[in-house]
């Protein structure tokens, strides 16, 4: 069997690869209901605040603070709330272009639970401003082999930005 | 220099005050250069701005940066404990002292020539003093630009102008109400982390006239929130409550009310009985009454608290949100959005208070979302040509008299949806703008 450097079969990161992208799609696709099939029932989905720091700080993501502190019930509140007629942040809708690179996969102390880290850069245009948001971020994920497949277990995002240049962050990451 | 110093706004300022008490305010205001300017020069120059909270800066040490107008601040706790507000600028060349947003140092080294000061802002170290200034330069009369400070709870302000009032003086008899967002018991509140920040194409007097109580919003601008069961009010009752204004002082708050919601509803009992014993009876009569209190000290500090579930229909936790509406030019903002607990809480309520904040009102928070989506196209229109002369109603409430069963001061009317407060933050930033404070 073909390996990884970290030992994982080539298979498994190409599965998980696809199924981060297939993820995106979703999003990217304003699918959100098909997007919550993606989630493990006990999903932690976390954006930490970051803080602009001497090199020497003991952190820049703060251990308290943060964007998205959501769990399965919370993110299905922010699907319900996008499938109201009157979530006016994304109406008319974003439109949204995930990139994920640079994924690294490594195996955990948990049968079938993978650590996925990857970059994720974001493109969000809106209405006729020729202006978009852009979000860089580094994301270390939890994604865990089910007898039905996938699932994200975890999303941990960190922004690459301490002042973030976007008027609201309605949608997801 | 893109400033439009030359633009003489005199008689536009004394027409738009004649219009905000016959109650009329122009779209212009809202992006404008030559407004942002006057801004700038008049009012954040002298009004009290806010800082920090002192639970940033618990430690010796301790320091944050933040601005007063376009002046970037280091705000620092001494090694005696005492709050210093300066200029971060090295006082030899100009260089930024503190690059960072926050720290702990007892001394800032300029990292251009090497001034160095205490965290007070004395200047102790001069490198070469006695080989090039040869005796010609004396420490003391080249510390960092001192700003004045002083604190209300908690509350860390400072002023460039050395006229103005005390802080205390300043905020009047606002403090009554500011007391039940900060007065959570005898230990107060404290930052749940450090801000939400960000950046929005939005004029920083859209948000502080909508938390000085624009209860008028909700049921539309937030109409999801009612759609999935969110509120205890509904459209029909929601315009119940009080806009509570202070008279020539710009501050104002707006205190929602719904039938039959429970005193001090989404606290833990044992909270309740620590914030009584801090407030005043007339302050606990007043928040026992109040669902949602949305209030903003003038110019662009304001406050929220709201009980609020995760789940819709679930009994929700009070949280209580503090934002600061910094303006960096006409139409553009950056927002610092923080989460305040009370100190005495456990630690699984301050939690529990966080994610409803998160959720709700932080930068991807559901409510918080909308808003500005609103707020961003306000501030557009404000720029088009064919609004340059066009007024925007502030009728409501005009002949409201105050309501004289209620305990809180100030000017108090009902009902809730009501644009008293706003007149009154405008009346103020008027004075301002004319110079006469």
């Amino acid at each position: 069997m073909v390996q990884t450097t970290s030992g994982i079969p080539r298979e498994t990161k190409s599965d998980i690869e696809e199924f981060l992208y297939r993820e995106a799609l979703a999003v990217d696709e304003r699918r959100f209901r098909d997007w919550l099939t993606f989630l493990a029932d006990d999903i932690r989905y976390e954006v930490p605040v970051r803080v602009t720091r001497e090199a020497n700080a003991a952190w820049e993501l703060s251990p308290t603070s943060r964007i998205f502190d959501d769990d399965r019930d919370t993110l299905e509140v922010r699907v319900r709330r996008l499938e109201t007629d009157f979530a006016w942040a994304e109406q008319p809708p974003s439109r949204t272009r995930h990139y994920v690179t640079n994924v690294l996969v490594d195996t955990t102390d948990v049968a079938g639970e993978y650590l996925v880290s990857s970059n994720c850069f974001i493109y969000r245009s809106r209405g006729d401003s020729p202006t978009p948001s852009l979000y860089s971020l580094f994301r270390k994920d939890t994604i865990r082999r089910t007898d039905d497949g996938w699932e994200l277990a975890r999303r941990w995002a960190a922004l690459d930005q301490s002042l973030i240049n976007a008027h609201n962050m309605s949608i997801f990451i | 220099m893109t400033t439009a110093d030359h633009v003489d706004l005199t008689g536009w300022v004394e027409q738009t005050r004649q219009g905000i008490v016959e109650g009329r305010f122009p779209a212009r205001a809202f992006n404008d250069q030559a407004v942002f300017d006057l801004e700038q020069s008049r009012l954040f120059s002298r009004a009290w701005c806010f800082l920090a909270h002192e639970s940033e800066i618990p430690s010796p040490g301790d320091y944050v940066t933040r601005y007063i107008g376009n002046n970037n601040i280091i705000v620092a706790r001494g090694e005696d404990g005492a709050i210093h507000a300066n200029l971060n600028m090295c006082r030899h060349r100009g260089n930024v002292m503190c690059k960072s947003e926050m720290g702990n140092s007892s001394h800032f080294r300029c990292s251009f020539h090497g001034w160095t000061y205490k965290n007070s802002g004395q200047l102790i170290g001069v490198p070469y003093m006695k080989e090039g200034y040869e005796g010609r330069l004396k420490r003391k009369d080249w510390g960092l630009v001192e700003v004045r400070v002083d604190t209300y709870e908690g509350l860390i302000f400072g002023t460039n102008d050395p006229t103005a009032p005390s802080l205390d003086d300043y905020l009047g008899d606002f403090r009554f109400y500011l007391d039940l967002y900060l007065k959570h018991g005898e230990q107060g509140c404290e930052v749940h982390g450090p801000p939400d920040h960000w950046l929005a194409d939005t004029d920083w007097k859209i948000c502080a006239e909508n938390f000085a109580g624009d209860g008028y919003h909700t049921p539309v601008a937030h109409q999801w929130g009612f759609n999935l069961g969110y509120f205890p009010s509904s459209g029909s009752t929601h315009s119940q409550g009080w806009a509570a204004s202070i008279p020539g002082k710009g501050h104002g708050i707006g205190l929602g009310h719904s039938p039959n919601f429970p005193a001090f509803g989404g606290f833990p009992a044992e909270l309740v009985e620590d914030i009584k014993s801090a407030l005043s009876p007339e302050q606990v009569e007043v928040f026992a009454k109040t669902r949602t209190a949305v209030g903003t000290v003038f110019p662009n500090l304001s406050f929220l608290m709201q009980p609020f579930s995760l789940i819709p229909g679930e009994p929700g936790v009070r949280f209580v949100t503090m934002r600061l509406y910094h303006p960096v030019g006409p139409g553009r903002m950056e927002m610092y959005s923080w989460c305040l607990v009370p100190r005495s809480a456990s630690q699984e309520y301050k939690n529990a208070a966080y994610r409803a904040y998160t959720l709700a009102f932080g930068q991807a928070g559901t409510f918080e979302q909308d808003d500005f989506e609103n707020w961003t196209k306000v501030t557009r229109s404000a720029e088009s040509t064919m609004v340059r002369d066009v007024d925007f109603p502030y009728v409501m409430g005009m002949d409201s008299v105050r309501d004289p069963e209620f305990p809180g001061p100030g000017h108090v009317v009902t009902p809730y949806v009501n644009d008293t407060n706003f007149r009154n933050l405008w009346r103020r930033w008027g004075d301002y703008l004319a110079d006469e404070v």
